[in-house]
C-alpha cells in the first residue's frame, strides 16, 4: 500500500462516515458541522488529485462562507431537534433502502467488472490541470462562454431571491 | 484564440434576449411599479430575437470556442422557445393582473428561462447543456412559486426544486462519467470517438444517467411523479410555459444528444427509450381519464405527449427527428393555447379549474369554446390539426425503425386519449351551463390563443412548411 | 371537364364557410336554405357533366387524376420518401359515389329546409351538412389513403356534431339506464366506437406505407397486382382496413352506435346514417378490392361478418317500436348484405346495392321524418296508426320504399339484393349457408318493414285528440317523390342477363375491379337455370314476410301478442338487442374506467409507487393517522420512484 492510497482510504472513509452522520443526526447544527467535516475530506481528496485550486475553493467557499451561513440561519431560526414524522420502519423506507442498495450494487458491479478505461490524459497534464494558472487561462479563453453563463445564472438567482423573499409586495 | 464579431452575429437571437433581460432588470430597478412597460419591452425583445432567428436560419457553425453550435437546428428550436415565451407573456399579463400579482420580475424570469432553453438547444458542450438546464430550471422554480401567498404555489415550487435538484445530481454524475471516459465534454469530440467509447461500461452508465435526467425533465414515466403536482400548483401561465418551452428544451437536448451525438440506433439504449415511451403513453393517457381538475388532466396528458415524442427518439432515424421537431411545434401551440384558456377561465383562489366548470361554455363564450375545441381536437390528434401530423410522423418513424409495437401502443393510447379530450368538448357544447362561467376577455390573451389556433390549422393543412424547414439542411 | 372535379369538392366547403361565418347574421331561412342546398346542387351538376363526358370515353380511359398541390413532401430521395399530393381521382367508382353523395345529398338538403323550419340552429345545421358533404367527397374522390383518411375522420366529426345537434334532448342510448342519457351521449358513443375503427384504419395505413412505400392508390394497387394471393402483409392490411370498415359501416361487433345515432335530426339520419357515411366502409373495401383479393381469408371474414350482421340486425328490427330505430337496424342489416357481396368477391354487386339502398333508405328515413314531423316528435309506432288518411303522399312514397327494400320485382331492391344472393350462392367464395342466411334475412326484412308500414299508416288511430297530423310542405314531399321514383326504377341500371338486361352497372364498374377479378380468376358466368329457382324462392319468402306482417298486424293482432307471451325470453333478447350494449358495458367500458380509476391512478400512481407500499403497510395494520400522512404528494416518495427508475435503467444497460 502506497502512502497515496492510505491517505485516499482514510479521507474517503471519513467522507462517507461524515456524510452518513449528516443525514442521521437529529440536531440540525450537528448535521451542519458534519457537513463541514465532509467538505474538508473532499478538499483533501482533491489535493491528492493535484487539484489545488478546487481544494482551496472548496474550503473557502463551501466550508467557509456557505456553511457559516447555514449555521447562522439554523441558529437564528432556533430549530430544535428534528421531529419524527413517522415511527419505526415503514415499507417506504425499506423500498427506498432496497433501491439505494441496488443502485450501489450496480455501481460496484460496474467498477469491478468493467475494463479499466484507457487513460485520457498524460501524467504531466494531470498535474498541470489543477493549478490556478491553468484554470485561470482556461476560464478566460476556452471556457469563457460557460463562465459568462454562470454570471447569468447568478443574476437570475438574485432576481428569483428578490421575488421570493422581498418583504413587501407592490 | 479570440472572439470575433461573427460569433455574436450568428448567436444574435441569444444576445437579443439576454440584452432584453438585462435591460429589464435596469428598468425594474429604476421605474418601480410599472410592469406594463416590462411587458412591452419583453415582447419587443422576444420578437426581435425571433427575427434574428429567422435571418440566421442557415448552415451550422461552431462559435465561442466550440461551446455553441448555431444554425438551423438551434434557430428552429429558438423559434419554438421564443413563440412559447411570447404566447406565455401575452396570456400572462391579464392573468397576473387578475390574480393581483402583476410584477415586472415575472417577465425577467421568463426571459432568463428562455435564454437557458436557447443554450440547451444550441449547445456543443456538455457544460453548456448543464448550465442551460440550470438557468432554465432556476427561473422555473421561482416562477412556480410566484404566487407567494398561495400554499399550492409554494408547494409546487418546493417540490419542483427538491426533485429538480435530485435530478441535477444524476445529470452531473452522468456528465462526469462521460468526461472521465472521453476526456472531454465537447459533443463533437465525443461523437467522433463514439465507437471506442460505447464499448466502455462507464461511458454507457454516464449515458444512462443523462437519459434519466432528461426523462425527468420531459416528465416521462417513471420519472414523471413531480409533473402533476407541480403543474397543478404553479400559476397557470407558468404551467403553460413549463409544459411547452421547458419540455421543448429538454427534447431539443434529447435529440441533440441521442440523435446527433450518441448514435445508438437499434441498440439496447433505444429499446430502453422505447419502453419509457410506451410506459409514458399508457400511464399518462389512462390516468388522465380519471382526473377532475383540468390542470391535472393536462399534466397527465403532457406525460403522454412526452411518450409520443420519445418514440421518435427511440426510433433514432431521420423521420423520428423530423417527427419530434414537428411535434414540438404543434405541442407548444396547442398546449399554450389550452393552458391560456384555462388561465382565462380561472378565477382568484383557484376557482373554475374543474372540468365541470367548462359546462356550457359554448353558450356564454362561443369563441373561447371553439378555440378550446380546436386545441382539444389537436391534442387528441384529429386531422386536420397539426397534432395529427406530429403523431403521424413519430409513429411512422417507429414503424420504419422496426418498432411497430411502439406505434401500435401509440395509436391505441391516443385512441384512449380521445376520450378525455373529447369530454371537454362535450361539456362545452352539449351540456347546458350552470350560468356562472365567466371567462374574462382580455385582448393580449385572446391574440395569443387565437394565433395558436390559426397556426395549428395552418400547420395541419400545410405540414410541408415545417417539414421542409426541418429538412432543408440535412 | 374532369379538371372541374375539385370544384365538386370545394363548393360545399365554401357553403360551409359562408354559413359558418355569416350564418348567424342571415335572418332569412330561405336564403340559408338556398345557399346550403345550392352549393350541393351545383356540385351535383358538375359531377353529372363529368359523368356524361366519361360515358363517351373508352372504358379504360375513364380514370382521371387531378392534382392540386403537394401536401406533404418529406425525406425526398431517401428510401422512405413520403410524397403526398392533394389530388382527386375521378374514375367509374368514385364518380358513382359522388353522384350519390351530391344527388341524394341535394335532395336531403332541400328536404331539410322544410324539416328544420323554425329551429334556432337552422344555419348551424346547414353549415354542418355542407361540411359533411365536403368531407364525404374528400373520402370518395381522394387519390391516396391519407386524404381518404382525412375525409374519413371528417365525416366522423360531422356525424358527431350532428347526432348531438339537439344536445339537450333526452334520448335512450343503449348501455345507459332508461331516461338518463341525452343525445350527446349518443354522439359520444358514436364517436368513440368509430375511433376504434379508425385505429384499424391508421394501423392499416402505416402498414401499407411500410409495405408499398407509398400511400397513393395507384402505386399501392399496382404494387399489389404483382403480389401473390395469400400474402401475409396483405392479410394484415386488409384485416385492419376491415376493422376500420366495421366501425364506420356499423358491422358486428361495432354496430352498436348506429341505432343510437338516430338521436340526430331525421335528415341527418337519412344522409349520414343511411345513404352516405355508413357506406364509406363498403366503398373503401371496394376501392381496395385488389388488396382484398390477395387475402382470401379476410374476404371470408368479411363475408361471414356481413351475413351475420344482416340477420342479427334484421332480427332485432322485428320487435323495435321506435320508427327510426327500426330503420336504423334495417340499415345495419342492409350494410351487412353489401359486405356479404364484397366478401364473396362480388364487388360490383355490393356497390350496386349501395346505390339502390341510398335511394330507398333515404326515402324511408325522410318519410319517417315527415311522419315524426306530422306527429309532433312522436316516434313510437305503437302510438300511431291510420296515418295514410292524413299523409297521402308520404304514405305512397313510403310504401314504395318498403316494397323496394323488401325486394319485390321490379323495384330497385329486388335486382340488387338478388344479385348479392345469387353471388353468395354461386361464387366459389360463397356458400349455400350464406345464401340461406341472406334469404332468411330478406324474409325478416319484408316482415319488419311491413309491420312498420301497417302500424304507422294502416288501421285505427292510436293517438290522442290533441294531435292533428298534417301533410308535410312541398320542400319535403318533392324530394320524397323523386326518391320514390328512383327507388322504383333504380334497379334497372343492374338488370342481370337472366332478365335479358346487360347489367350496366357491372360493366361500368368492371375496369375498376378488373385487377381483383383477374387475381381471383373470376369468370363471367352465363345464364343459369338455378338462378331462376333461387330468385323465385327469395321472392316467395319476401312475399311471405309481407303477407305475414299483413296477417298479424291487420287481421290477427292476437298472434303477435301470443307469440310474445309464448317466447318471452326470445322477445326480450331481441328487444334488448341481444344485450350487446350491456355486455360491452360490463366487459369493456366499465372495466376500463375502473382500471383507470382504481388500478392505474389510485393503484399505480398512488400504490405501486407510493402506496403499494401504503397498501401493504395497511396490511401490517398501521393506524389510520399514519396512513393519512403517507398520502401521495410527498416528494420523498417521488424521489424513491426516481431512484427505482435509475436502478432499472442501469440494470438494463448492464444486463442486456
Amino acid at each position: 500500500m502506497t502512502l497515496e492510497s492510505v491517505i485516499f482510504s482514510v479521507l474517503a472513509a471519513s467522507a462517507v462516515g461524515s456524510a452518513l452522520l449528516v443525514v442521521t443526526r437529529r440536531n440540525p447544527v450537528m448535521s451542519a458541522l458534519y457537513l463541514i467535516v465532509n467538505f474538508f475530506c473532499l478538499a483533501g481528496l482533491y489535493l491528492t488529485l493535484h487539484a489545488q485550486f478546487i481544494a482551496i475553493i472548496q474550503i473557502l467557499v463551501y466550508a467557509g462562507a456557505i456553511m457559516v451561513l447555514f449555521v447562522f440561519v439554523i441558529m437564528l431560526l432556533n430549530l430544535g431537534d428534528e421531529r419524527k414524522l413517522s415511527d419505526g420502519v415503514s415499507w417506504k423506507k425499506i423500498v427506498a433502502a432496497g433501491f439505494c442498495a441496488a443502485l450501489l450494487m450496480e455501481f460496484v458491479y460496474i467498477l469491478i467488472y468493467s475494463e479499466p478505461s484507457p487513460a485520457v490524459m498524460s501524467a504531466s497534464m494531470a498535474t498541470e490541470i489543477g493549478t490556478v494558472e491553468y484554470i485561470g487561462s482556461q476560464l478566460f479563453t476556452k471556457f469563457l462562454f460557460p463562465f459568462e453563463i454562470t454570471s447569468l445564472i447568478l443574476t437570475a438567482a438574485i432576481v428569483g431571491a428578490i421575488v421570493l423573499a422581498k418583504r413587501k409586495l407592490d | 484564440m479570440s472572439l470575433n464579431i461573427a460569433d455574436f452575429v450568428s448567436s444574435s437571437p441569444l444576445m437579443a434576449v439576454t440584452a432584453t433581460a438585462l435591460l429589464l432588470i435596469l428598468v425594474e430597478a429604476s421605474r418601480k411599479g410599472r410592469p406594463g412597460l416590462s411587458f412591452t419591452l419583453s415582447m419587443a425583445g422576444l420578437f426581435a430575437a425571433s427575427v434574428f432567428a429567422v435571418v440566421n436560419y442557415s448552415d451550422e457553425q461552431i462559435v465561442f470556442f466550440g461551446m455553441l453550435r448555431q444554425g438551423w437546428y438551434a434557430n428552429f428550436l429558438n423559434l419554438v422557445f421564443l413563440s412559447a415565451a411570447m404566447l406565455t407573456v401575452l396570456v400572462s399579463k391579464p392573468y397576473l393582473e387578475r390574480q393581483g400579482a402583476h410584477r415586472g420580475e415575472y417577465y425577467i424570469l421568463i426571459l432568463f428561462a428562455t435564454i437557458g432553453m436557447m443554450f440547451m438547444a444550441g449547445a456543443n458542450d456538455l457544460i453548456v447543456v448543464f448550465l442551460g438546464i440550470e438557468l432554465m430550471s432556476l427561473c422555473l422554480y421561482v416562477l412556480a412559486g410566484f404566487f407567494r401567498t398561495k400554499d399550492t404555489s409554494n408547494e409546487s415550487a418546493l417540490k419542483y426544486f427538491l426533485l429538480g435538484a435530485f435530478a441535477t445530481g444524476f445529470l452531473l454524475y452522468g456528465i462526469t462519467l462521460i468526461y472521465g471516459t472521453a476526456g472531454t465534454t465537447n459533443l463533437e469530440a465525443i461523437s467522433k470517438n463514439l465507437p471506442t467509447l460505447s464499448s466502455q461500461w462507464m461511458f454507457m452508465v454516464g449515458v444512462g444517467l443523462l437519459l434519466t435526467a432528461f426523462a425527468f425533465k420531459v416528465a416521462a414515466v417513471p420519472f414523471h411523479m413531480w409533473a402533476p403536482d407541480v403543474y397543478e400548483g404553479a400559476p397557470t401561465t407558468v404551467t403553460a410555459f413549463m409544459s411547452t418551452g421547458a419540455k421543448a428544451a429538454a427534447f431539443a437536448t434529447f435529440v441533440l444528444l441521442f440523435h446527433q451525438v450518441f448514435q445508438f440506433t437499434g441498440s439496447k439504449v433505444n429499446d430502453l427509450i422505447a419502453y419509457i415511451a410506451a410506459a409514458s403513453m399508457v400511464l399518462g393517457n389512462v390516468i388522465a381519464i380519471a382526473q377532475a381538475n383540468i390542470k391535472r388532466m393536462l399534466a397527465y396528458s403532457s406525460i403522454a405527449h412526452a411518450g409520443y415524442m420519445l418514440s421518435g427518439i427511440a426510433a433514432g432515424n431521420s423521420e423520428g427527428q423530423t417527427g419530434i421537431l414537428f411535434y414540438l411545434v404543434a405541442y407548444t401551440l396547442m398546449n399554450v393555447g389550452a393552458f391560456g384558456i384555462v388561465g382565462l377561465m380561472e378565477k382568484v383562489d383557484d376557482q373554475n379549474l374543474q372540468l365541470d366548470d367548462y359546462t356550457g361554455l359554448s353558450q356564454q363564450r362561443p369563441f373561447l369554446a371553439a378555440l378550446m375545441a380546436i386545441f382539444m381536437f389537436s391534442l387528441a390528434g384529429v386531422p386536420p390539426f397539426a397534432g395529427f401530423f406530429g403523431k403521424y410522423y413519430v409513429f411512422l418513424s417507429a414503424v420504419k425503425a422496426d418498432m411497430t409495437w411502439l406505434a401500435v401502443v401509440g395509436v391505441m393510447t391516443s385512441l384512449v386519449s380521445a376520450y378525455y379530450y373529447l369530454r371537454i368538448v362535450v361539456l362545452m357544447y352539449f351540456r347546458d351551463g350552470k350560468g356562472d362561467v365567466a371567462a374574462q376577455p382580455a385582448i393580449p390573451a385572446l391574440v395569443a390563443v387565437t394565433s395558436s389556433a390559426i397556426l395549428l390549422l395552418q400547420f395541419g393543412i400545410f405540414p410541408s412548411f415545417i417539414v421542409n424547414a426541418v429538412q432543408k439542411l440535412f | 371537364m374532369t379538371s372541374f372535379a375539385p370544384y365538386i369538392v370545394f363548393l360545399p366547403f365554401i357553403g360551409f364557410l359562408v354559413l359558418g361565418l355569416f350564418g348567424s347574421r342571415i335572418k332569412s331561412e330561405k336564403l340559408i336554405g338556398i345557399i346550403g342546398s345550392g352549393v350541393v346542387g351545383v356540385s351535383f351538376a358538375i359531377a353529372m357533366a363529368i359523368f356524361v363526358q366519361m360515358v363517351g370515353e373508352e372504358p379504360h380511359a375513364r380514370k382521371h387524376v387531378v392534382e392540386l398541390f403537394t401536401w406533404i413532401s418529406a425525406f425526398t430521395g431517401t428510401a422512405s420518401s413520403i410524397h403526398v399530393v392533394v389530388a382527386y381521382q375521378v374514375d367509374q367508382l368514385s364518380i358513382l359515389m359522388t353522384l350519390i353523395v351530391t344527388g341524394v345529398g341535394f335532395l336531403i338538403h332541400v328536404y331539410s329546409i322544410g324539416y328544420m323550419h323554425g329551429d334556432a340552429g337552422f344555419w348551424r345545421f346547414f353549415a354542418y351538412l355542407n361540411l359533411f358533404i365536403f368531407a364525404m367527397l374528400n373520402l370518395v374522390l381522394a387519390d391516396n389513403f391519407l386524404l381518404m383518411f382525412l375525409g374519413w375522420e371528417g365525416v366522423g366529426l360531422c356525424s358527431y356534431l350532428l347526432i348531438g345537434f339537439w344536445y339537450d334532448r333526452k334520448f335512450d342510448v343503449g348501455g345507459y339506464a332508461a331516461g338518463t342519457a341525452t343525445t350527446n351521449d349518443a354522439a359520444r358513443k358514436a364517436f368513440i366506437v368509430n375511433r376504434i375503427g379508425d385505429f384499424g384504419f391508421i394501423l392499416a395505413m402505416l402498414l401499407i406505407f411500410h409495405t408499398f412505400g407509398s400511400l397513393r392508390f395507384d402505386s399501392v394497387f399496382n404494387g399489389a397486382e404483382l403480389m401473390s394471393i395469400g400474402n401475409q402483409a396483405a392479410f394484415w392490411i386488409t384485416l385492419l382496413l376491415f376493422v376500420g370498415a366495421t366501425g364506420k359501416s356499423a358491422q358486428i361487433p361495432l354496430f352498436v352506435w348506429l341505432p343510437d345515432a338516430m338521436a340526430g335530426p331525421t335528415p341527418v339520419s337519412a344522409l349520414i346514417h343511411a345513404a352516405t357515411m355508413v357506406t364509406a366502409g363498403v366503398y373503401m373495401v371496394a376501392r381496395c378490392s385488389i388488396l382484398f383479393a390477395l387475402a382470401p381469408t379476410t374476404l371470408q371474414v368479411v363475408a361471414i361478418i356481413g351475413a351475420l350482421t344482416a340477420i342479427v340486425a334484421a332480427s332485432i328490427g322485428l320487435v323495435q317500436n321506435d320508427i327510426k330505430k327500426i330503420l336504423a337496424y334495417s340499415t345495419v342489416s342492409q350494410l351487412g348484405y353489401m359486405f356479404l357481396a364484397l366478401g364473396v368477391a362480388a364487388f360490383s354487386a355490393g356497390i350496386f346495392h349501395l346505390t339502390t339502398h341510398a335511394f330507398f333508405k333515404a326515402l324511408l328515413f325522410l318519410g319517417s321524418g315527415a311522419v315524426i314531423h306530422a306527429m309532433h316528435d312522436e316516434q313510437d309506432i305503437q302510438k300511431m296508426g291510420g296515418l295514410k288518411k292524413y299523409l297521402p303522399t308520404t304514405y305512397k312514397t313510403f310504401l314504395i320504399g318498403a316494397i323496394a327494400i323488401a325486394g319485390i320485382f321490379p323495384f330497385a331492391g329486388f335486382f340488387s339484393k338478388d344479385e348479392i344472393l345469387w353471388k353468395a350462392f354461386s361464387s366459389e367464395h360463397g356458400s349455400v349457408v350464406m345464401w340461406a342466411i341472406g334469404v332468411i334475412g330478406a324474409g325478416l326484412t319484408a316482415f319488419y318493414m311491413f309491420r312498420l308500414v301497417i302500424l304507422t299508416f294502416e288501421g285505427t288511430f292510436r293517438f290522442g285528440e290533441e294531435v292533428h297530423p298534417h301533410e308535410a310542405p312541398k320542400t319535403m314531399t318533392v324530394p320524397l317523390i323523386i326518391l320514390a321514383f328512383l327507388s322504383l326504377v333504380g334497379g334497372f341500371i343492374g338488370v342481370p342477363k337472366s332478365f335479358f338486361g346487360n347489367n350496366m352497372i357491372e360493366h361500368w364498374l368492371a375496369p375498376v375491379f378488373e385487377p381483383a377479378s383477374t387475381k381471383l380468376l373470376l369468370i363471367e358466368e352465363g345464364v343459369h337455370a338455378t338462378e331462376y329457382v333461387l330468385m323465385a324462392l327469395s321472392l316467395g319468402i319476401a312475399a311471405a314476410g309481407i303477407y305475414g306482417a299483413w296477417k298479424v298486424y291487420t287481421k290477427r293482432p292476437d298472434i303477435a301478442e301470443s307469440l310474445r307471451n309464448k317466447y318471452t325470453k326470445v322477445y326480450s333478447l331481441l328487444l334488448n338487442k341481444y344485450f350487446v350494449d350491456e355486455v360491452y358495458d360490463k366487459t369493456v367500458v366499465g372495466p376500463t374506467v375502473k382500471l383507470s380509476e382504481k388500478l392505474l391512478w389510485k393503484g399505480f400512481d398512488v400504490a405501486v409507487i407510493d402506496g403499494a407500499l401504503n397498501g401493504m403497510a395497511s396490511l401490517v395494520s398501521v393506524t389510520a393517522l399514519w396512513f393519512r400522512k403517507i398520502q401521495t404528494g410527498i416528494a420523498q416518495t417521488y424521489a424513491v420512484v426516481f431512484v427505482g427508475g435509475i436502478v432499472f435503467v442501469l440494470a438494463w444497460l448492464i444486463l442486456k
